[in-house]
């Protein structure tokens, strides 16, 4: 593994989307560079709903209060938490300014891709299979200038335009309990940390592989929750360090001269014939977790999936390089790189690794010369740093 | 990196290890569904090759169905190319995405437990927990399966010993055993 390189990477894992090249590029941008799924962060730009159509019969909701509005009252209070951890975090411009007043729809299938952002408790939805316990739904556009039903036109390719988020109201063996209810609801799923989790879907994360990330893909058993429970002083509390290095690199705030750090690299095979016959053009390790650890205090600050660059117009070139951006400065780091062989298979980050290109055989049309295959992820090699001790 | 440097370097992950190896638990979108659970919910159970894939709209959302070649059954009775629907998909310049639902390239073979939905259309069971992927070592030719929720290693407090969760790199032959052992004890 080499240090100190100049590549562009910027692989967190977030849902990515390739730009529809084959349109003018007034519409597409003229490149084929992957770009990250996220929404507008103008003031009020962000709507959300929520159905307040609840389940009587099971009850998947449980609640403290006892009485329909203080239930209900109880919820939005859940909501509003669960949002502020996102909008808590500095450096971003994901700010509680970004979020237009959550609202309130009696509808009961309220989730729809129908450009309404949509939060539903209630919503048989046909997706549902045996152990389904909750999901989002996002939908981004890969052009500027598209538009789905009530939404605003994108103006940006990976445009957020839709996101809506299922709780599964058809199991009478899942429930979801509030915090104030969680402790005398041993068998029920703390419904913060779950929603808190798919909004982090919602604002356009993939799934991460550091365990203590809001976005690894497991949670904690029923009856119990994870982490820290945001506060009036740490409204992000719950949040591990990458998941707020991936917020600044998914938001960047400008005017943030704090987390400006950045580490770039390549992951290299020693012996280079140990790559991929195909598809042809592969010249470094595919699908490495690259971790960045805070040599203080031993905290993982970031990890991000290396093994991909693209300067513009693209295409994404598989070159072994990674990217840790957002850190701040003024601290030391460790870096290491594993395979991603371990808690989390690259099968769990397929949306943020398998969306990088687009070619003719996914794309009728595709132009050729902006066209790329993605390799399988190298999940088989031990790791040396160079240069070494 | 010298030898103290490395020292430390390696009891800081040890240590952040410790810390955070009782988070492992259950998926945030899915309830953990055993082997035994798979086999015994699942309408159909077959080792298939997917043929293609097509995005739709459907019900307001977008759906994609992959056509699977049927190669081989172990319960069910399933159409020699059996259609299988699930959430996400790009049409026209909209991408849907959901976490944690399979996808499949064309060629790509597997073993999918199928549950059929009310409307009669074939789903993944547990979405990618039942998925069960099989590869072949380019080097030795060995065909192994992985399932796509392959989990974190679980702590067993009575043995004190860390048991791996999840189906990861079985070898064909050990999981159609594995497999076979589990639909024979299925209620």
């Amino acid at each position: 593994m080499q240090l100190g390189c100049t590549a562009q990477t910027s692989a967190y894992a977030f849902n990515m989307t390739v730009p529809d090249v084959r349109q003018p590029a007034s519409v597409s941008g003229g490149s084929a560079c992957p770009v990250p799924a996220r929404q507008l962060t103008a003031a009020g730009s962000i709507a959300l709903r929520w159905s307040t159509a609840l389940g009587s019969n099971p009850a998947t909701i449980l609640t403290q209060a006892q009485t329909a509005a203080a239930q209900l009252a109880e919820l939005q209070l859940v909501i509003a938490t669960a949002l502020s951890v996102w909008t808590g975090v500095s450096g971003t411009t994901l700010s509680p300014t970004a979020l237009a007043p959550v609202s309130q729809t009696t509808t009961a299938s309220a989730c729809g891709t129908d450009g309404i952002n949509s939060l539903c408790f209630n919503q048989a939805d046909m997706a549902f299979t045996p152990g389904v316990l909750a999901f989002t739904r996002v939908v981004t556009a890969d052009v500027i200038g598209e538009q789905l039903g009530g939404s605003a036109v994108s103006v940006q390719p990976g445009q957020i335009l839709d996101a809506d988020i299922y709780f599964n109201p058809g199991d009478p063996m899942i429930t979801f309990a509030t915090p104030p209810a969680l402790p005398a609801s041993p068998k029920s799923y703390d419904l913060e940390s779950i929603l808190t989790h798919e909004l982090g879907h919602f604002f356009g994360f993939s799934h991460s592989a550091i365990w203590s990330a809001m976005m690894f893909p497991y949670a904690r058993v029923p009856g119990t929750y994870a982490s820290p429970r945001p506060s009036a002083q740490q409204p992000d509390a719950p949040l591990g360090d990458d998941d707020r290095t991936g917020l600044r690199v998914l938001y960047p705030d400008p005017s943030d001269t704090v987390h400006t750090g950045a580490i770039q690299g390549h992951v290299l095979p020693a012996n280079p014939i140990s790559l991929p016959v195909a598809p042809p053009g592969v010249t470094g390790i595919f699908g490495a977790q690259v971790v960045a650890v805070n040599a203080a205090t031993g905290s993982i600050a970031a990890g991000t999936i290396g093994g991909w660059s693209c300067s513009l117009p693209g295409p994404t070139q598989f070159d072994g390089s990674f990217a840790i951006a957002k850190l701040a400065v003024g601290q030391s780091y460790l870096v290491y790189a594993e395979p991603l062989n371990g808690a989390v298979e690259s099968t769990e980050i397929d949306n943020a690794i398998s969306t990088l290109c687009r070619n003719t055989s996914t794309d009728a049309g595709w132009p050729p010369l902006l066209s790329c295959m993605v390799p399988p992820v190298d999940s088989g090699f031990t790791v040396r740093t160079w240069p070494g001790p | 990196m010298s030898y103290l440097q490395r020292r430390r370097f390696l009891w800081i992950l040890f240590l952040i290890g410790l810390a955070l190896i009782a988070a492992v638990a259950n998926a945030t979108t899915l309830v953990r569904l055993k082997f035994a659970d798979l086999a015994a919910q699942a309408t159909a159970i077959a080792r298939v090759r997917s043929l293609h894939s097509t995005s739709y709209f459907k019900n307001r959302e977008i759906w994609t169905r992959t056509e699977f070649l049927v190669e081989a059954q172990s319960k069910g009775q399933l159409p020699r190319v059996v259609n299988v629907e699930m959430p996400g998909g790009i049409v026209g310049h909209l991408h849907s995405r959901v976490d944690e639902v399979p996808a499949f390239a064309p060629g790509e073979e597997a073993y999918v437990f199928l549950w059929a939905a009310p409307g009669g259309e074939y789903r993944i069971l547990g979405w990618s927990q039942g998925a069960f992927r099989i590869r072949s070592d380019a080097a030795t030719g060995t065909r192994t399966v992985t399932q796509d929720s392959a989990v974190a290693p679980l702590f067993d407090p009575v043995s004190g010993q860390f048991r791996p969760g999840g189906v990861r790199n079985l070898p064909l032959a050990v999981f159609q055993l594995k497999l076979k052992k589990a639909l024979e004890a299925a209620p």
